[in-house]
């Protein structure tokens, strides 16, 4: 191998790689800002709806409320945001029908946000059936209803308490189930569960999408732009030449990789983790978001295997097109193929078994997930490691017999692979 | 004393076109070419220039028949047929996103010009060619006409002996076709061996020590122009070149 003219040519196409907006976009910025953006943009919403929320004050009328309960309206007041009550006296009979009728009206028509209704006592004092009226389709009205919903639930709980005491009860004699529930991952653990689910995808995603652009431009841009032909007369073998292409495209996937998972990680540190925990996630402890060291050699290893096996079969699609529009549309399904297993291999319960193992793709995103979670399988590693080389080692072999063939290396062969095979490979008397 | 640089015998190339079958582009071509020498290639288009000369810069691969530069065969030795030629044509494009001085470099480096003189020789390219105001502007900003500069000074930033001009004026202005002319002129007086192909007769009239007249992937006639000139009892090349593509005698 002529090493010398590979890497000329492998730093040649990555300083014009990078001289390219479009590579620039897809492969640096998109990985490195998707996230902390779309996290930052998240984390914003939330707190502006929580914002929003919190200035309302909510317009709540409350009629005939028991004075066993007058403990509601300090629970009301001690809820977040601001509350205007009105209090009303229990009304009876007609008088109480036209009451309630009245509280709707005004209810549709914005004038009032909920309103609680003690309509009847019954045995033992204190106890009555309360009506909440609201609006559904008001956000203030919602927002109302689950204040009072609160509150209720709140004083009634201490109610029941006050009364079991009285009757020398306690816990599950007299609640049937009395839960105390206790998380016992830390914060760190739950952190890498949440990780290992997301990390996976968008990892594999950002790989494809950093190949894309320089696996079509490195094969069909050099045809649409006539420096195909330029390429072919340097003194080197063509196989060098397609060395230095493909891993250029390897690269610039494993760039847009490594970008984008640290870029994720720093997001989830400084945008997930306090939105979690101010949305009461993760526990008493909260989500602590640290990727293990060991996961970090890992993670290097699952980047280089995804990034060279998904620009081989890249450029493989991509070596048919004669104009960037056509290697779009040969190297999309390259994508989807890709994420497909993804996509399906989300579920948290799926092991990572030694026959899993020895598929492409899948073997790499449970053993990413597995890092994560701060586990190494030694066995499941190796057959990772062996099976996506077999698979990058037999689509280079296919690369370079494709583009071998004068028809392809010139853009005057008109199809695409598997028109080329069935030309090219015949089982008796064949091309190949 | 002249050397024979290149050889070509009996070459041929079949293309399968979909719609027409079986093209025999170009069928059994001899010729060759010497050091300080400009070897015109002459044709109308289609008749089989380009396809030639793609097989003896090993852009194409032959059908049958062989051709030789410097002794490599275009076949067995592609590499080193490379090394020692520089190839330029109107439709070989430079890298957009490079600058002049890095496709210079590149070029050099990769042809296997020694590494220790790549950096002067580079800069003497840049100097001969009256690059140094844009040696360092990408390719892609410059005007045609100093994209045509850079492109001569990538075919020979190597020093290859022998040197392939396919239809260079093609989308020139008269002032750059006449720059470019000069240049080939000098490559010559250099002990360059020149093949050059064309389909404009004053052109090759001018730059061309012999010509051969190419039709239908045939080599009509070759010889120098009084050659040709005593061959057909014609004065002027194109209706020398007429003469032997259509068979008929425009002079009456």
């Amino acid at each position: 191998m002529d090493w010398t003219a590979i890497r000329l040519l492998y730093l040649s196409e990555l300083r014009a790689a990078l001289r390219e907006r479009a590579v620039l976009i897809n492969g640096i910025l998109i990985p490195l800002l998707m996230y902390p953006l779309m996290m930052w943009v998240m984390f914003s919403g939330i707190l502006f709806v929580t914002a929003r929320f919190e200035s309302f004050a909510s317009r709540v009328e409350i009629a005939g409320l028991p004075a066993e309960h007058r403990g509601l309206l300090e629970r009301l007041e001690e809820d977040e945001g601001r509350i205007e009550i009105t209090e009303v006296e229990a009304q009876a009979g007609t008088a109480a029908a036209a009451y309630r009728e009245g509280v709707e009206n005004r209810l549709l028509a914005g004038e009032l946000d909920a309103a609680l209704i003690f309509e009847t006592t019954v045995d033992p004092p204190g106890n009555a059936e309360v009506s909440l009226l609201s609006n559904g389709s008001s956000d203030q009205s919602q927002a109302a209803r689950g204040r009072l919903e609160r509150a209720l639930s709140a004083e009634r709980s201490v109610w029941l308490d006050r009364i079991a005491e009285q009757h020398g009860l306690e816990g599950a004699e007299w609640q049937v189930f009395d839960l105390r529930s206790n998380n016992l991952a830390t914060g760190r653990q739950m952190g890498q569960f949440l990780m290992g689910m997301m990390i996976p995808l968008f990892f594999v995603l950002m790989i494809a999408n950093g190949c894309v652009y320089p696996a079509i431009d490195s094969t069909a841009g050099e045809r649409e732009r006539n420096t195909w032909e330029t390429t072919s007369t340097l003194a080197t073998r063509r196989i060098h030449v397609v060395t230095a292409k493909y891993l250029y495209v390897a690269t610039m996937g494993l760039v847009a990789g490594a970008l984008n998972a640290a870029a994720m990680v720093v997001s989830f540190r400084s945008f997930l983790g306090p939105l979690l925990a101010r949305m009461g996630g993760g526990g008493g402890s909260g989500f602590a978001f640290e990727l293990p060291l060991t996961s970090l050699p890992i993670l290097f290893l699952t980047a280089v295997l995804l990034g060279a096996l998904i620009a081989a079969a890249m450029m493989i699609l991509a070596a048919f097109a004669r104009t960037f529009k056509e290697g779009q549309s040969m190297v999309t399904p390259v994508i989807l193929l890709v994420i497909f297993p993804v996509v399906v291999l989300n579920d948290p319960s799926m092991e990572f078994t030694p026959a899993l193992a020895g598929i492409p793709v899948v073997n790499v995103v449970l053993l990413l997930r597995q890092a994560i979670a701060g586990n190494v399988l030694w066995l499941q590693l190796g057959i990772t490691v062996l099976a996506n080389g077999a698979a990058i080692a037999a689509c280079l072999w296919l690369a370079s017999r494709i583009l071998r063939v004068e028809e392809i290396a010139t853009g005057s062969f008109e199809g695409n692979l598997f028109q080329f095979l069935r030309q090219h490979w015949r089982p008796a008397g064949g091309k190949a | 004393m002249s050397t024979v640089q290149v050889e070509v015998q009996d070459l041929s190339k079949n293309f399968f076109d979909q719609s027409r079958g079986e093209v025999r582009a170009v069928q059994e071509v001899n010729f060759e070419c010497r050091s300080s020498e400009i070897f015109g290639l002459l044709g109308a288009n289609g008749a089989g220039k380009t396809t030639t000369l793609r097989m003896i810069s090993t852009v194409l691969q032959p059908t049958a028949g062989t051709a030789r530069v410097l002794g490599h065969d275009v076949v067995s030795d592609p590499v080193e047929v490379r090394r020692n030629l520089g190839f330029y044509s109107a439709s070989t494009a430079l890298y957009p996103r490079l600058t002049a001085r890095e496709t210079l470099t590149l070029f050099a480096r990769v042809n296997k010009y020694p590494a220790e003189r790549t950096r002067s020789r580079v800069e003497e390219m840049i100097e001969r060619f009256g690059l140094g105001d844009y040696a360092g502007a990408r390719i892609e900003k410059l005007s045609s006409g100093m994209k045509q500069k850079v492109s001569i000074a990538r075919t020979v930033v190597h020093d290859p002996p022998v040197l392939i001009f396919d239809e260079p004026t093609v989308g020139l202005d008269v002032l750059n076709a006449l720059d470019l002319q000069k240049a080939i002129q000098e490559l010559r007086e250099d002990g360059k061996a020149i093949l050059f192909s064309t389909h404009i007769m004053s052109e090759a009239e001018r730059l061309c020590d012999r010509i051969a007249i190419i039709d239908k992937g045939r080599i009509r006639a070759c010889d120098d122009l009084e050659g040709l000139r005593a061959a057909t009892s014609q004065h002027y090349l194109e209706d020398i070149f007429v003469h032997y593509v259509t068979g008929n005698d425009t002079t009456g």
